[in-house]
């Protein structure tokens, strides 16, 4: 016989009811071995890793959407509906692993069964057998292998417990045709299908799931909800959250921000000294750098947004929003279900409009896309942060809290009670005859688990540096093109001026008149020209020419507006030790001799970037998501009108 | 007259004996709350809805009008 040494691979397909421990499961498998991909056609988030299965078996893993069977009633549930019935997918093997939550069998073994009529290669997970446990009830193993005729393993995905023997029954898997638990008939309705599934199920738990008593984290939870949802303290409670939240960004995530702030003028000045002298210095420096340092910095507060999110999601707390805020929502055209889009959009709006596919009714969806924009997003805060500390001096304070975290928190709320008022006004306007549910599982109270937090995070950050990233870098090296060259000889004729001032009174000191040359110098520079040339029009909202700029150049994305800040503010500096906000505070227009970033200028710049659309990244994912050109063009002419006329007003009432 | 969940107090528990909307059939169906199963009224929002009901040990949210659909047996 000959021994062939190749090394196998196979493809595992994760399936399973929400809230099943599914991703956890993925974690445990793949842990920092995996990656986000797109299904062909579609924009859901497809999670894909990889592992070894044994010493020369190797697999690829897909976790599919959660699904409570294979009756899509959402986008996100058809995505693994279509994956699932359409196998003409033939370059591996393919072994369906379901995850069920062992603590509510009887629900969670309906797909079970009907993945095993499909007639898949099926292995089953009993996720969650600690909570079987703490609820003293038993499952008989082996018994339910024989009844369903698949491998079963017993799993604690949180603990770890059970991978092992999950991956070694894997490697070892060798299909067998299974009978088949319901047969299909074409006249039947595929209700009474699903009736006679379960009446198959109770005969199966009677004889494999002992129990004592009602489960105990079943009453748990329902203690606790009668304090979380309760029709007064719920709302209370989480408006507290929220506002912790936020006071927690913007005081915890100052020390890493000072630490990266100081880390990117030391080595800017390192940089610069060590290199010679000479245009790709300027670039490296001033280009680059500059704009790399512009986005580093606001990490901090976007992971520990994303990880207060991700506990509230993991805990089961954030479904008890949904619950409170569906009435609220429901009047303004939404679903309870938009909660999490609008949350998450405070984060980014790309994953929060994705999210929006959990939504089944397909204008309550629409309208979630449409108004999730609107919510301030991570992107704004960097914007938010630079322009607050600008205008309101940190020790402020209002009734005992921080001025500068009362205003954005206000800025927040402008975005949510916006995008309240636009949902109400395109609920009138947009037209559907599909009837609206809100039926959801509000799964037991849990203990966040670390690791799905700390990979959740990972991967927003992820996604945020390199998508962003990618845009912001290129974006910072065109602006210091823009900024360090000019039309003609204008820039030279500047140069030229000063020198001659020089040596006709020697006495002068040069470094004094550092700040003004290359203020004049970028006024003529390709960049001054197009900040010029829309001047008149940002006039009336109090912006000038520099201010143009950046409002242009972020229109790919938000943020790039502090890098654009930082590169228009140090070019031609050749001592790089003053933070950008230093600089803009002592900003001078050069036409009426006053401060530029007055409060009234600061409030209207504020007012816009909470309600511009300037996100490339958001319209191209409302183009997917819509299947069209024709909402994101709505969106975006609808949002740069609100921008303007808001500050435009907000600008002529404070000066 | 026939009662149907939204007459429900809370605390009741009920047994579920039609459905009268085949959309809202198929999502209770899947979430395995079919005919002949025990429901009990948890909680109900602020405004009336939305409610919570238990079908074992599983939670689910419902709004007024599709609980109206929900024809019960107290």
């Amino acid at each position: 016989m000959e021994v062939v040494e190749k090394k196998e691979k196979v493809r595992l397909v994760l399936v399973g009811n929400p809230n099943s421990g599914k991703s956890t499961l993925f974690n445990a498998l793949t842990g920092l071995n995996q990656r986000i991909g797109n299904f062909p056609g579609v924009t859901v988030e497809k999670k894909i890793g990889n592992l070894n299965l044994s010493k020369n078996k190797k697999a690829e893993v897909i976790d599919l959407p959660g699904t409570y069977s294979l009756s899509p009633r959402s986008e996100d549930e058809r995505v693994t509906f279509e994956y699932l019935t359409n196998n003409n997918r033939n370059d591996l093997d393919e072994i369906v692993v379901i995850v069920a939550d062992a603590s509510s069998l009887k629900r969670n073994l309906l797909l079970a069964t009907q993945l095993i009529d499909l007639e898949y290669p099926t292995i089953l997970v009993l996720n969650m057998m600690d909570i079987v446990e703490l609820n003293k009830q038993s499952i008989d193993v082996q018994q339910l292998e024989k009844e369903l005729g698949i491998p079963i393993v017993p799993m604690n995905a949180r603990l770890g417990k059970g991978v092992d023997q999950l991956k070694e029954r894997l490697a070892n898997f060798s299909y067998q045709k299974v009978k088949k638990i319901v047969e299909k008939h074409e006249e039947k309705d595929p209700l009474d299908n699903t009736i006679e599934r379960f009446n198959w199920i109770k005969k199966v738990i009677a004889k494999t799931v002992k129990s004592e008593g009602p489960a105990k984290t079943a009453e748990t939870t329902k203690k606790i909800d009668s304090v979380f949802t309760h029709s007064v303290w719920g709302f209370v409670i989480f408006l507290f959250i929220l506002f912790l939240i936020f006071q927690a960004i913007f005081s915890w995530s100052t020390y890493p921000m000072d630490w990266i702030e100081n880390g990117f003028m030391v080595f800017g000045n390192l940089l610069a000294e060590t290199l010679p002298q000479g245009v790709l210095n300027d670039l490296l420096v001033d280009g680059v750098l500059a704009g790399l340092g512009g986005i580093i910095i606001f990490i901090p507060q976007i992971a520990l947004l994303f990880m207060f999110i991700a506990i509230l999601e993991d805990t089961g707390y954030l479904s008890r929003v949904s619950y409170l805020t569906d009435t609220i929502l429901k009047r303004f055209g939404l679903n309870g279900r938009s909660i999490i889009p609008l949350l998450g959009g405070a984060a980014c709006a790309v994953p929060a409009i994705m999210s929006a596919r959990t939504i089944a009714n397909k204008k309550e969806r629409l309208l979630t896309i449409f108004v999730t924009p609107l919510i301030s997003c991570s992107a704004r805060i960097p914007v938010y942060t630079l322009l607050i500390a600008l205008i309101i001096p940190a020790e402020k304070q209002f009734l005992g809290f921080n001025l500068q975290g009362v205003v954005m928190m206000a800025l927040y709320l402008l975005g949510f009670v916006a995008a309240l008022v636009t949902a109400w006004v395109m609920k009138y306007w947009v037209k559907s005859e599909e009837r609206s549910h809100f039926i959801m599982e509000l799964p037991i109270y849990r203990m966040p688990r670390w690791k799905n937090v700390g990979m959740t995070i990972l991967n927003k950050v992820k996604v945020f540096l390199f998508e962003a990233g990618k845009i912001i870098i290129a974006i910072s090296i065109i602006l210091w093109v823009l900024s360090s060259y000019g039309p003609g000889e204008k820039m030279a004729q500047v140069d030229h001026k000063f020198e001659q001032m020089f040596s006709e009174n020697p006495h002068l000191n040069k470094e004094d008149y550092s700040d003004q040359i290359a203020s004049e110098k970028l006024e003529e520079s390709y960049a001054g020209h197009i900040g010029k040339f829309i001047e008149p029009a940002i006039r009336p909202l109090g912006f000038d020419w520099k201010i143009g700029i950046a409002v242009v150049t972020s229109f790919a994305a938000r943020e790039v507006f502090v890098g654009t800040m930082a590169t228009l503010y140090s070019v031609g500096d050749e001592e790089n030790t003053e933070s950008i906000r230093g600089k803009m505070a002592k900003a001078i227009n050069s036409t009426t001799g006053e401060k530029v970033y007055t409060k009234a200028t600061g409030y209207s710049l504020l007012i816009f970037y909470a309600f511009a659309l300037q996100c490339m990244a958001t319209v191209a994912i409302v183009v997917k998501e819509t299947g069209g050109w024709k909402w994101p063009i709505i969106q975006l002419v609808y949002m740069g009108a609100l921008a303007y006329f808001s500050s435009l007003l907000v600008f002529q009432w404070f000066s | 007259m026939t009662k149907t969940l939204a007459d429900c107090k809370i605390g009741d528990t009920v047994t579920l004996t039609k459905v009268l909307d085949k959309q809202l059939t198929i999502q209770l169906y899947s979430m395995g709350c079919i005919l002949g199963e025990e429901i009990t009224l948890e909680r109900i929002a602020p405004f009336g809805e939305p409610m919570i009901i238990r079908v074992e040990d599983s939670f689910i949210s419902i709004r007024k009008d599709d609980a109206e659909k929900m024809e019960i047996n107290a």
